[in-house]
């Protein structure tokens, strides 16, 4: 192991203690930070209804996951190909994305309430402006080359947007899908946080309210940690479809 | 009666722009039979890239036409012609093997036969061993011969080249022209090969054709009378002098005019 | 001019927007309690900016902003600037970073709400710890961006190291610095109305989250509509400032 990584093991390591000291001495009130085993405590008390909450949580996050992926992607291939307008589509998006889309939520509850629908919509506005900027941008900078290339082998204009473009903007493409897939995920528990019956984001809000500190400490460490697993598998999927980039630019 | 397999009609292409009709290519007209070699030079903005894409049909002609063994072309005839451009355009997540046998998959050929094909095409060119290769593992020439076999998958008689060796070095650059003659000898087929350098141009053809600029035309066309095979010392023979400073000479009076 | 072609139509198609809005409404194609009229919301919008107390919140939440944004651009800045610069700190660090770039920081809301109570000082440093991360990577990036050779050109004619930094890095530099500058700023309005819309007695995100619990959908779109056309406005603007600092730059 390198030596950078062995200090920055040494680093979250020296956190961890410092976790356990702080709370052992009680130089904060374990109220505002609960010491590790509070997290036990909470998972002991209260598993099974951490892990339903977590399913509830994991479903309308697939659920947005499986609108958003192809609309988003949708949406940016189409205004990505069509040259004239994809430079306007681009500036639109990418003002309309400035937007916090956390100020639609309150108006998605009035409009479909306080159920996992409107959590589901909000993570696939969430969601959707990334995949579809990236995926337009990646689309927009596929060399023309490429296109005249296959147009004179005979290919027709959808095996060149198919075998081609597609193809050549998929590392693109699929950045954008880590990112608004990591926001949808983030999105959907922000809104159970907000305001909703069920999920691990009523969970940690819940709790906070009734001051169960190792409660909300246990519910943010598994959001995160399913933030995390999701976030590592579409990188892998990322460094995977590009990996005939990078070894092109070492040359 | 000979074999024409390129026939080029008063071939003319304007493009309108805010400031006017361009004239890129003006009533050109030239013929190629069928096994020729035959280059094109001229100054920049001559309309060659045009020219190319005309052939190809890639574009439409303003009038005029061009016809390959006879037939017009209005869109890209693959089955007839294999083009090759500066830039190799490899897919770059696709083998050697896989680039070459592209074309194919286009239109549906048995993937067997394809790779059968793709590997006896490597192989012709020189990259027997590298089949495997993706585009990133080859140098520049290399990849300019996985090219040239994929320009040649789907066994067309013409093949057109737009500066196809321009991106590389000298010596590179001599050895591909090298390389180019024997696959030439070696499969017949009808090169129309487009270019900058007057060198390349005059070893390589049996005919030059100089294009003039504003609008796009053929000057001159300097028949290239040395026997083949080509050697290197021909280049520092007399005719090959005289035949270049002519070139340089027209290409100049064009580039001022 | 192209540029002006391009806020062109962005103004376009906002105003498009309008028009379709109105035209649902005015084709009762939609309940007016759920989608009133964009006119309707407009007069109300009108009304709104009158009122004293509303513009107490927008002035809340723009201090939470511009506190927030004060403090995390020159210390992300700074922090960017030594990681890129100091090659084995960076070399420890800038992983870390990069990781906390990508965990979602919004929700660990409860964490600050829990350490620091609910009120302006938990809203500042949630917008500052939103903001921070992005605006340090992308410095990080921005100094290995500077071309090597302009630093040992600027040495051969003896400039000093504060010329060196003053008048090499910080010009080479200063696009991809005001990129991160633009998206820190994004994500600090995120996270303060995040934490408004949460828990708080004052500022345009408790507004917008009570408007919505309260079907109030007039007022909820107009506040929707005057914070959509704030941040929109802040980022067109940052991004023309990004666009002029690029001018003369080869990439």
């Amino acid at each position: 192991m390198s030596k950078p990584s062995l200090i920055r093991y040494a680093i979250l390591l020296a956190l961890i203690a410092l976790w356990f000291l702080v709370t052992a001495m009680e130089w904060v009130k374990p109220i505002q930070l609960p010491p590790p085993a509070g997290l036990w405590a909470a998972w002991q008390a209260d598993g099974s209804r951490f892990l339903d909450a977590f399913a509830l949580t994991a479903a309308e996050i697939a659920v947005a996951i499986l609108i958003a992926w192809p609309l988003g992607i949708g949406v940016g291939a189409v205004f990505g190909s069509l040259r004239a307008v994809s430079a306007v589509a681009s500036a639109i998006l990418g003002s309309l994305f400035a937007v916090p889309a956390i100020i639609l939520y309150p108006l998605f509850i009035a409009w479909v309430g306080m159920g996992p629908e409107s959590k589901v919509l909000f993570g696939v506005i969430a969601g959707f402006f990334p995949i579809a900027l990236n995926t337009l941008s990646g689309v927009r900078q596929v060399d023309e080359s490429y296109v005249t290339m296959a147009r004179a082998m005979g290919a027709s204009r959808l095996q060149v947007f198919y075998r081609v473009v597609l193809r050549l903007a998929l590392p693109s493409v699929i950045s954008g899908l880590r990112i608004g897939t990591a926001l949808i995920m983030i999105s959907v528990v922000v809104s159970e946080m907000l305001a909703s019956f069920g999920g691990l984001g009523y969970m940690i809000a819940y709790h906070r309210t009734m001051f169960d500190t190792g409660h909300v400490y246990l519910g943010i460490l598994m959001a995160l940690l399913t933030v995390l697993t999701v976030n590592w598998l579409l990188s892998m999927l990322e460094s995977h479809f590009s990996k005939w980039q990078e070894r092109g630019a070492d040359l | 009666m000979s074999s024409e397999v390129i026939r080029v009609e008063n071939l003319s292409k304007v493009y309108s722009t805010r400031e006017g009709d361009f004239h890129a290519l003006d009533k050109l007209s030239f013929a190629i039979e069928e096994g020729g070699f035959v280059s094109i030079v001229g100054p920049s903005g001559c309309g060659k890239s045009t020219l190319l894409q005309l052939l190809t049909g890639l574009l439409e002609p303003t009038s005029g036409q061009v016809l390959i063994d006879g037939i017009e072309v209005r869109k890209p005839l693959p089955e007839k012609t294999g083009v090759m451009f500066q830039d190799a355009t490899l897919l770059p997540w696709l083998t050697a093997e896989e680039n070459v046998a592209f074309p194919l998959s286009l239109c549906g050929t048995d993937k067997k036969e394809s790779q059968r094909r793709a590997r006896d095409l490597l192989k012709l060119v020189g990259l027997g061993d590298f089949i495997n290769h993706r585009p990133a593992e080859l140098s520049g020439g290399m990849r300019q011969r996985v090219a040239i076999a994929r320009g040649l998958v789907r066994d067309p008689r013409i093949l057109l080249m737009d500066e196809p060796f321009a991106a590389l070095d000298e010596q590179t650059r001599f050895k591909m022209g090298e390389e180019l003659l024997w696959i030439w000898q070696e499969t017949r087929k009808t090169i129309l090969f487009i270019t900058h350098g007057l060198t390349e141009a005059i070893y390589l053809s049996d005919t030059v054709l100089v294009m003039g600029t504003k609008p796009g035309r053929i000057i001159e066309v300097i028949p290239v009378d040395l026997p083949r095979p080509r050697t290197f010392e021909m280049i520092s023979s007399e005719f090959f002098g005289k035949a270049r400073n002519r070139i340089w000479k027209l290409i100049q009076e064009e580039a001022e005019a | 001019m192209r540029l002006s072609v391009l806020l062109g139509a962005q103004t376009g198609f906002f105003l498009l927007l309008a028009i379709v809005w109105e035209s649902i409404s005015r084709l009762e194609l939609a309940d007016p309690r759920l989608l009133p009229s964009f006119l309707t919301v407009l007069g109300v919008l009108g009304d709104l900016l009158t009122q004293r107390d509303f513009l107490m919140d927008l002035g809340i939440t723009g201090l939470e902003v511009g506190v927030a944004f004060i403090i995390a651009a020159p210390l992300g800045v700074s922090i960017g600037f030594l990681l890129g610069e100091k090659l084995f700190l960076g070399q420890i660090l800038s992983p870390m970073f990069h990781f906390m770039l990508s965990v979602p920081q919004s929700i660990f809301l409860p964490i600050f709400m829990l350490l620091l109570g609910i009120g302006f000082l938990e809203k500042v440093v949630f917008g500052v710890t939103h903001a921070i991360f992005v605006i340090i990577v992308t410095t990080t990036a921005a100094v290995r961006t500077v071309p090597r050779d302009y630093v040992t050109v600027a040495r051969t004619f003896g400039a000093t190291p504060r010329q060196i930094y003053l008048r090499v890095y910080l010009p080479a530099m200063l696009p991809v610095v005001m990129t991160g500058l633009r998206l820190g700023m994004i994500f600090n309005i995120i996270g303060v109305l995040l934490a408004e819309m949460d828990a708080s007695r004052a500022g345009i995100g408790r507004r917008l989250f009570s408007w919505g619990e309260g079907f109030q959908l007039d007022l909820l779109l107009a506040g929707i509509l005057l914070v959509s056309a704030l941040t929109i406005i802040i980022n067109e603007v940052m991004r023309y400032c990004e666009h002029r600092a690029a001018r003369g730059h080869v990439a």
